[in-house]
């Protein structure tokens, strides 16, 4: 929720999550560094400057497989939502590690040669035709410049003005380095003779990510089937009972098998609004009612229930839709209203009303 | 090998038009591309600056477009 721009949004919550990042950046690679020094001496010893290559890379690495578990990690359990809150922090930090390691391998590998360092990266192993001589620097170069567009634009500025659409896609290409890193360090093994422990974390690594991913992506569509809304004459979809939502609470509803709302239930009654949050598609349906405004689980971004826009000074807006109440059953209109569209809320006639009447 | 310096010659002029445009951008165009960040901080402009030189031909585009809707 911006009324003008600043560097960082930061907050007590904020400043915690950042002083233990940095401070596990710096354990990691001092004891990198002195487990290095220390064990491998004389002949077998190591230069420093090759030690703190490892060291940020291993680092760097670390961090983007703890980046691509928080997500689905999060969704499985909400024991793991404070990582999630403030990842961009996590993923521009960890670009800045994997940017030392890469500047000091372009300068130690190829700073001393009489070919421009950047053209020796691409042309000093030219076996672009070989399977395992494949050069894995390259592969590495490129895996950094799309972290290098990903945090570049990670402020909301870009998200606002490159639209969410767009920024999301762009934030998937985290998928694509990862991949390329993976080559990029088994292509490096496969070349050097380096201990299988290592090998064996990579992979061992990868293949939990890919499973959180397959988990949480079959979960998600069994949740989708089964709350799905069912269809109720003249296009209304029954959605539910108002007896299944907890005060200040919401239900999340699948529409026409695609588009996901929030069901609340609040003080006036029920409020149908998008389940995408206008800052970077949080599930505002996880959420809850804070002084009176749907709350988003992942940043906090507000709206009010009935209309579906932040509170002033704020301006962002999200889609409502028109809901009405039959007996106990919540009915909804599936065509959503254009963002910020002003609904009366259904109100919810009082449990011992049927048996008076 | 005269196509890796090829390349690289192309992606460092890409770089450098980029940092020029961007400059211009933080300070300037951005005031009028996006309201919000009307009278933000240095420290806000200098943020966004490294985005700014990667995506220059997209903002360039948008500015153009912008100024051809509201002829000043
Ligand atoms: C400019 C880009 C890059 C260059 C030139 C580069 C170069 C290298 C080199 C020369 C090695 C072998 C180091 C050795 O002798 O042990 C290496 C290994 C490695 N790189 Fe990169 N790299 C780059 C980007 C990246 C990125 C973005 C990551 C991702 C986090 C990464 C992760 C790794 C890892 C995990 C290893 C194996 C551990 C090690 O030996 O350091 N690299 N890289
Ligand atoms: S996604 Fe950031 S506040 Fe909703």
């Amino acid at each position: 929720m911006s009324i003008q721009y600043r560097a960082v949004q930061w907050n007590r919550h904020k400043r915690i999550y950042d002083l233990l990042l940095v401070a596990g950046v710096v354990l990691f690679i001092a004891v990198f560094m002195i487990v290095g020094l220390t064990r491998w001496q004389g002949t077998a010893a190591a230069h420093p400057v090759t030690l703190l290559m490892r060291a940020t890379s291993s680092c760097a690495i670390t961090m983007l497989s703890i980046i691509l578990m928080i997500g689905p990690a999060a969704r499985l359990s909400p024991r793991f939502s404070p990582l999630l809150y403030n990842r961009r922090h996590f993923g521009v930090t960890m670009f800045l590690v994997a940017l030392i390691h890469g500047a000091v391998a372009v300068f130690w590998y190829h700073g001393f040669g009489i070919v421009n360092p950047i053209v020796s990266v691409f042309t000093s192993n030219a076996r672009y035709d070989s399977l395992s001589g494949f050069p894995f620097q390259p592969l590495g170069v490129l895996a950094l410049a799309i972290l290098f567009v990903m945090a570049a634009t990670s402020h909301d500025f870009w998200l606002k003005n490159l639209t969410p659409t767009v920024w999301k896609t762009l934030h998937m290409l985290v998928y694509v380095a990862y991949a390329l890193i993976v080559m990029h360090v088994t292509l490096g093994f496969l070349q050097d003779d380096v201990s299988w422990v290592y090998g064996a974390l990579l992979g061992g690594t990868a293949v939990v990510i890919i499973t959180l991913h397959l988990v949480t992506g079959v979960r998600e569509w069994r949740r989708d089937s089964r709350d799905e809304g069912q269809a109720f004459g003249e296009g209304w979809i029954d959605v539910g009972s108002v007896d299944d939502i907890e005060l200040n609470h919401a239900k999340v509803v699948v529409l026409r098998g695609c588009e996901r709302i929030a069901v609340y239930r609040h003080a006036d009654g029920i409020s149908a609004i998008s389940n995408v949050c206008a800052h970077q598609n949080g599930p505002l349906g996880e959420g809850r009612i804070v002084d009176g405004c749907v709350t988003c689980p992942w940043h906090g971004y507000q709206y009010l229930v009935h209309n579906g826009q932040s509170p002033p000074p704020y301006t962002e807006k999200i889609p409502t839709y028109d809901v009405r109440v039959e007996g106990r059953r919540i009915l909804v209109n599936p065509e959503a209203n254009p963002p910020g569209t002003e609904v009366t809320p259904a109100s919810i006639p009082s449990e011992t009303s049927g048996d008076r009447a | 090998m005269p196509v890796a310096e090829t390349i690289i010659l192309a992606v460092a002029s890409y770089a450098i038009l980029g940092v020029v445009f961007a400059i211009w951008f933080v300070f300037r165009g951005v005031e009028r591309f996006d309201p919000v960040a009307q009278g933000g901080p240095v420290s806000f402009r200098l943020l966004i600056l490294p985005g700014s030189a990667a995506l220059w031909p997209l903002l360039l585009i948008r500015c153009l477009r912008a100024l051809k809707e509201s002829p000043a």
